[in-house]
């Protein structure tokens, strides 16, 4: 952002944001044998492996990050951008060996299925 | 779920517990004498267990005709007037008298409740009116019947006992008190080490780099934001009174003349308030000199300085904050 004044920032400021988000898979959508429910987002969580881990992800907020090929306006950034972003949150546990449901505001498209999905660590409650 | 009385019986007294337990037997008859504490199980046949007036330490028995609760929901085991039987309430010079002075006093109906006097006004009240043969005065209503009936009940007003979100209590975290070194998770600042200064009143936290560290500056941030850490500083030394919400408060500018702004492509930039950057260095000094202070004080610097992120094998449901 700049400013009529040039404002020092102390040497502190300048280091690189590094990764703040849990990397997880959309596995797939929640399913019996036969009918599948799409409202509903199955994830594998890098390094989850049991239902009791999954504890600490309820809640979170996750993130399907994709690109498109129209530029658009991002909050937060002046340029046009092609990265999109459908948002949801980790609902519950999912079986026992640390996956996990998720809700997004729209459903995921099928084309993400096995694509990375950012589960962020906010809401936090540590 | 009896409770104990209050005097304790003399023990030498085998025949008798020492619980208020009181037979249904008992209760019903309508004594003027005090009713005896007794359970029917330890009473021979035809026994009558005389009561020491005096215990052991020379101290005057007195039945405590306390009451118990039934159940957890607050029910008791006698009613409010049967208490007044079994304290035998009248029977005390106390009470007597108290009553002798309520019934002087026509305001009041208990000796504890406030009464306003009512200013009863006569229902009709005399009214002059003109005319020569109208009878010059008329008793008229001084409060007029209502014009209109409605056939429905009128919607009713929003309950004043719901209380707006402005006056809900706030919450905070146990593990966020001032002090506490604090990771940001989301907004501009991710992954900076702040430290919390100060709960406001609206909920959120109020932290700061320091900026000389880390470039974070004294700003106002949600708890679930926010990942507490196992750090804290001492910041008992200084007083953040004036730092509250609306000292944070974003500031809109005036609006300007319409001729102005049709001509003004340029947006002024929104400059932060002297009294902010001089609030910023104020908390500051305290935060840093409690790192100084502090028995890590070298680490702690590098520590603030640096950025929290999450790197291959690091898992935050097993990292200890």
């Amino acid at each position: 952002m700049t400013s009529s004044k040039k404002v020092e920032k102390p040497e502190g400021a300048y280091i690189k944001k590094g990764r703040l988000y849990v990397k997880a898979v959309f596995t797939g959508f929640r399913r019996g044998k036969r009918n599948q429910h799409e409202n509903t987002a199955l994830l594998k969580l890098d390094g989850v492996n049991a239902r009791r881990e999954t504890n600490f992800y309820l809640g979170k907020r996750c993130a399907y990050v994709y690109k498109a090929k129209n530029k658009t306006l991002v909050p937060g950034q002046k340029r046009l951008n092609r990265v999109r972003i459908l948002w949801g949150k980790v609902t519950r546990a999912h079986g026992k060996s640390g996956s996990v449901r998720a809700k997004f505001r729209r459903n995921l498209p099928p084309k993400a299925l096995g694509r990375r999905i950012r589960v962020m660590l906010y809401p936090s409650r540590i | 779920m009896s409770t104990p009385s209050t005097k304790a019986v003399p023990t030498g007294d085998k025949s008798k517990k020492t619980t208020t337990t009181t037979t249904v037997v008992k209760t019903t008859t309508t004594t003027t004498k005090q009713p005896q504490q007794k359970s029917l199980s330890t009473l021979a046949v035809g026994s009558k267990v005389k009561k020491p007036k005096t215990t052991a330490s020379g101290k005057k028995v007195v039945n405590s005709h306390s009451n118990r609760l039934l159940s957890n929901n607050g029910l008791m085991r006698f009613s409010r007037g049967r208490m007044f039987q079994r304290r035998a309430l009248y029977r005390i010079s106390k009470w007597k008298d108290e009553r002798a002075k309520l019934k002087g006093d026509k305001t009041k109906k208990t000796a504890g409740s406030i009464q306003k006097k009512k200013q009863r006004l006569s229902p009709l009240k005399k009214k002059s009116i003109g005319g020569e043969r109208n009878g010059k005065e008329r008793l008229v209503r001084t409060k007029r019947f209502p014009r209109y009936y409605p056939t429905e009940e009128r919607p009713k007003k929003f309950s004043v006992k719901r209380k707006k979100f402005s006056t809900h209590p706030r919450r905070f975290r146990s593990s966020l008190t001032p002090g506490t070194v604090v990771i940001l998770v989301a907004g501009k600042h991710a992954g900076k080490r702040v430290v919390v200064v100060k709960h406001l009143s609206s909920g959120l936290l109020l932290v700061t780099g320091p900026y000389k560290f880390n470039g974070a500056p004294l700003r106002r941030v949600n708890q679930i934001y926010v990942i507490a850490t196992s750090t804290k500083l001492d910041l008992s030394a200084g007083k953040f009174d004036e730092l509250d919400d609306k000292f944070f408060k974003r500031v809109r500018p005036a609006k300007k003349d319409a001729e102005k702004d049709i001509f003004d492509t340029k947006k002024e930039k929104p400059k932060l308030r002297e009294e902010r950057n001089q609030a910023q260095v104020n908390v500051d000094k305290v935060v840093v000199n409690a790192v100084k202070t502090h028995a890590d004080s070298r680490l702690l610097r590098r520590y603030l300085k640096s950025r929290f992120q999450l790197w291959n094998g690091v898992l935050p449901h097993k990292l200890q904050f």
